[in-house]
C-alpha cells in the first residue's frame, strides 16, 4: 500500500481523534474484531504494538541493510587490494604488498560496511516510506505531530459494518472527535488563510463527544 | 504497563504531551533571549578567531606553529584526539544506551549527537591544516591521479583514520538527521511563518507520522545503532592506532585502543554534562533533564574515569617491568621530567578528581558536577598533550631533544575551535528541537 497517495486521490476519510494510545490501541483493536479495514493510523510518537495490532508485518529493510554492508565490505575489500596490490604495489617500511598484509585492510573494509549500510538502509527507509524533500505532507489533525492520534479508515473501501456504525464505535472508544468525511490537507505548503479554509468546513461537521 | 517505584519519573512536573511540544518548540518559535545573544556573540568572536589564525597559518605557512622535527606533533593533533574523543560521548547515549534500553537517553539523545557532529567538525580542522598545504587536503583520499598511479597507502593507520573520521562524521549526521524528522515535523505543523514553513517543511519531508512509517523508523534506527556502537568503538581505536602502531616509546603499547576508547567516552561525558548543565538552566529544561540524569551520567563519568585511571597504572606498571630503558625512561621523564606539571594535572583531573562522585552528594548537585566536568575536558586535554608531547620531545637521540611551547597562532586555533562548537551549537539551539520530542513523549508516564 503507498503511504502518501491519499493527496493524490483526494480520498475521504472516516477519522477518529484520540489523546491517549491506549485509547488508540484498544480502538484499533474493537475496530480490527468487526472486521473493519483501517487505512492508517497516525500518532505524534511511536505507539508500541500499534503496528501489529494493525496488521503490519516487520519491515523488510534489514534484509537491504545487509546487503548494502556486504557490498561496502566487498567494496572496502577491492579498494584496497586493486590499489595496493594490483595496480601498483609501494614498498613502505620492507612491508610485503600481496594478500599477506590482508589484515591491514580489516579497518578499511569494516568502515566502508558500516558506511554502505546506514546510507543504503536510511535511503530505502526514506525512499519506502517516500520521505522526500518538499513533498507536500498529507495530515489529517493539525495536531497529529503534536498531541493528537488520528485512526483513517478509507471511505472508498468496503467494510464490514455500516459507516454510521464505524463512527458510533470510535465515539464510544473514546475518541474526542469524530469525522465522517475529512480530506488531506497540508500545513507547510498552505497559506494560513488558505489553511482556515480547509480546516474551517471540516470543523462544523465534525461531532464533538 | 510495568512501572519500578524505587526509581524517579524520567519526565518530572506532570507533563502533558502537548506541553512537551510547547516547552521545546519555545526557543524555536520565539525571539532568542538576551543570554543567547550573548553567548552567540561570544562563540561567533572565537570562531573568527579560527578563521584569522587559520588564515595566517596558510599565508604565512605552518611555521607559525612552534611544531618542529622532534616534536611534529604538537597542540594540533592534542586538540584532534580532544575533539574526536568529545564527540564519543553522542553516539554511545544515542546508539550504546539505545541497546541498553537504557530511557534516560532520550531526553539528552540529541544535544549530545548535535554535539558529536560539531566535535568531529571541530577535530577535522587540525590534521587537514596540519598537512600544510590545506588546498591539497584531498590527497588523502584515494581518487584516480595523474602521480603515475601513486595511491593512498592502506597499511598506514593515518589512512584508516581518514576513513573512521569521515564515516564516523556521515554517519552521525545521518542518525542525527533521522531522529530530527519527526520533531521537524511538529514545529513545521505549528509553523506560522511563511519562511519557518518552508524550511521545517522541506527538512521534515512529508513526515506525517503514520504507524507505517513509525514502523519502519523504529527498525531504521535500531539498526544504525547497532551498526553505530561498533563503529565509535573502532573509530577511537584506530585513532590510539595512530600511535600504537608507531615505535615510539610511550606510544607503542598494546593497551591503547581500550584505553583511548574508555577516555574518550570520559571526556565526552565531560562536555555533555558542561553543556546540559547550562541548556537546562538557560532553558528551564530541569523538568526534562533531571538530577536522575545527571546522577546517571555522572556514573558513566566514574567508570570511565577510573577505566583511565587504572589504565596509567597500568601503562607505567608493564613500562617499568618491560626492561626495556627508552619505555622506562619515557616514563620517567613524564612523571619527573619537565612536563611533570602537565602529567600530574592529567593524574589530578582524571583518576583522583571523579572519585567525589562515589557520594551521593557529588552526583546529583548540579553546581559541583559542572566544576569536575570543567576539570574532566581539562584532564582529557591534558592526557593527550602529555601522550604526544612527552613522548616525543624527548627521543632515542639526545642531540634532537627539545622543549615545545604553542604560538599564539596554535592557542588561538585552540581556542578558535570552541567558537565554531558553540556557535554550532547555539545556532542549533535555536533552529532545532534540543529534546527529542517524539521519543520523550513515550516516556513521560514512565518509571525506569
Amino acid at each position: 500500500m503507498i503511504d502518501k497517495s491519499i493527496l493524490l486521490d483526494n480520498k475521504k476519510f472516516t477519522v477518529g481523534i484520540f489523546d491517549n494510545s491506549d485509547k488508540l490501541l484498544h480502538a484499533v483493536k474493537t475496530l480490527k474484531e468487526k472486521g473493519v479495514k483501517i487505512f492508517d493510523c497516525y500518532t505524534p510518537f511511536p505507539v508500541h504494538h500499534l503496528d501489529q495490532a494493525l496488521g503490519y508485518h516487520r519491515t523488510n529493510l534489514t534484509v537491504g541493510a545487509f546487503l548494502c554492508g556486504m557490498l561496502g565490505c566487498l567494496s572496502g575489500f577491492t579498494l584496497a587490494f586493486y590499489m595496493n596490490v594490483v595496480d601498483w604495489p609501494m614498498i613502505i617500511g620492507g612491508k610485503p604488498q600481496d594478500i599477506s598484509v590482508f589484515t591491514s585492510f580489516i579497518p578499511v573494509m569494516f568502515e566502508l560496511t558500516i558506511l554502505f549500510t546506514a546510507f543504503g538502509m536510511v535511503i530505502m527507509f526514506f525512499a519506502r516510506t517516500r520521505l522526500i524533500h518538499g513533498i507536500k505532507e498529507d495530515l489529517l489533525s493539525r495536531r497529529q505531530t503534536d498531541d493528537h492520534m488520528v485512526l483513517a479508515i478509507d471511505n472508498n473501501e468496503e467494510q464490514a459494518i455500516s459507516n454510521e456504525d464505524i463512527v458510533a464505535l470510535l465515539t464510544k472508544e473514546g475518541a474526542i472527535e469524530v469525522n465522517a468525511s475529512k480530506e488531506a490537507f497540508n500545513t507547510s505548503l498552505t497559506s494560513e488563510e488558505d489553511l482556515a479554509k480547509i480546516l474551517n468546513p471540516a470543523s462544523t461537521k465534525s461531532k464533538k463527544k | 504497563m510495568y512501572t519500578a517505584d524505587i526509581r524517579q519519573p524520567l519526565v518530572t512536573g506532570g507533563k502533558t504531551y502537548s506541553d512537551v511540544t510547547q516547552d521545546v518548540c519555545r526557543p524555536i518559535e520565539n525571539k532568542p533571549t538576551p543570554s543567547w545573544w550573548l553567548g552567540f556573540s561570544i562563540a561567533v568572536v572565537l570562531f573568527l578567531l579560527l578563521a584569522g589564525t587559520l588564515a595566517w597559518t596558510v599565508w604565512e605557512g605552518i611555521g607559525t606553529w612552534n611544531v618542529n622535527k622532534s616534536v611534529m606533533w604538537g597542540w594540533d593533533i592534542t586538540n584532534f584526539v580532544f575533539w574526536v574523543g568529545i564527540g564519543h560521548a553522542g553516539t554511545l547515549i544515542s546508539a550504546i544506551l539505545l541497546l541498553f534500553r537504557q530511557k534516560w537517553r532520550m531526553a539528552i539523545n540529541r544535544s549530545a549527537e548535535a554535539m558529536t557532529i560539531f566535535a568531529v567538525f571541530c577535530a577535522a580542522i587540525f590534521p587537514l591544516f596540519h598537512m600544510g598545504r590545506v588546498w591539497l587536503g584531498y590527497w588523502p583520499l584515494p581518487l584516480p591521479n595523474a602521480f603515475g598511479s601513486l595511491w593512498v597507502n592502506f597499511n598506514s593507520p593515518l589512512l584508516w583514520d581518514v576513513f573512521a573520521i569521515s564515516t564516523y562524521l556521515s554517519v552521525s549526521l545521518v542518525f542525527w538527521y533521522l531522529g530530527l524528522i519527526p520533531d521537524i515535523a511538529t514545529v513545521r505543523d505549528r509553523a506560522t511563518s511563511k519562511a519557518r514553513k518552508f524550511w521545517y517543511g522541506f527538512f521534515a519531508m512529508g513526515w506525517n507520522g503514520s504507524a507505517k512509517s513509525w514502523g519502519r523508523y523504529e527498525v531504521v534506527a535500531l539498526i544504525l545503532a547497532g551498526i553505530s556502537t561498533p563503529l565509535v568503538l573502532s573509530v577511537h581505536t584506530i585513532v590510539s592506532m595512530d600511535f600504537a602502531t608507531s615505535v615510539i616509546p610511550g606510544w607503542h603499547t598494546t593497551i591503547f585502543p581500550p584505553y583511548f576508547v574508555a577516555g574518550a567516552i570520559f571526556s565526552g561525558f565531560g562536555m555533555v554534562l558542561t553543556l546540559l548543565l547550562i541548556a537546562r538552566h538557560v532553558m528551564n529544561y530541569q523538568d526534562y533533564i533531571t538530577t536522575e540524569h545527571l546522577e546517571a551520567m555522572t556514573k558513566v563519568i566514574l567508570l570511565t574515569g577510573s577505566i583511565v585511571g587504572l589504565a596509567y597504572i597500568t601503562e607505567f606498571v608493564i613500562a617499568a617491568y618491560s626492561g626495556y630503558e627508552y619505555e622506562q625512561y619515557a616514563f620517567a621523564n613524564r612523571m619527573f621530567g619537565p612536563y611533570a606539571w602537565a602529567y600530574w594535572t592529567m593524574m589530578f583531573c582524571n583518576l583522583m578528581a571523579p572519585q567525589v562522585f562515589w557520594s551521593k552528594w557529588a552526583r546529583t548537585t548540579p553546581w559541583f558536577i559542572f566544576i569536575i566536568s570543567i576539570i574532566v575536558n581539562i584532564g582529557m586535554w591534558f592526557e593527550r598533550f602529555v601522550i604526544i608531547v612527552t613522548s616525543l620531545h624527548r627521543d632515542f637521540l639526545p642531540s634532537s631533544w627539545v622543549m615545545y611551547h604553542a604560538t599564539w597562532v596554535e592557542v588561538g586555533i585552540f581556542l578558535g575551535t570552541f567558537g565554531l562548537f558553540f556557535t554550532c551549537f547555539f545556532l542549533f539551539a535555536k533552529f532545532l528541537p534540543v529534546i527529542n520530542m517524539a521519543e520523550v513523549k513515550t516516556i513521560i508516564k514512565d518509571k525506569e
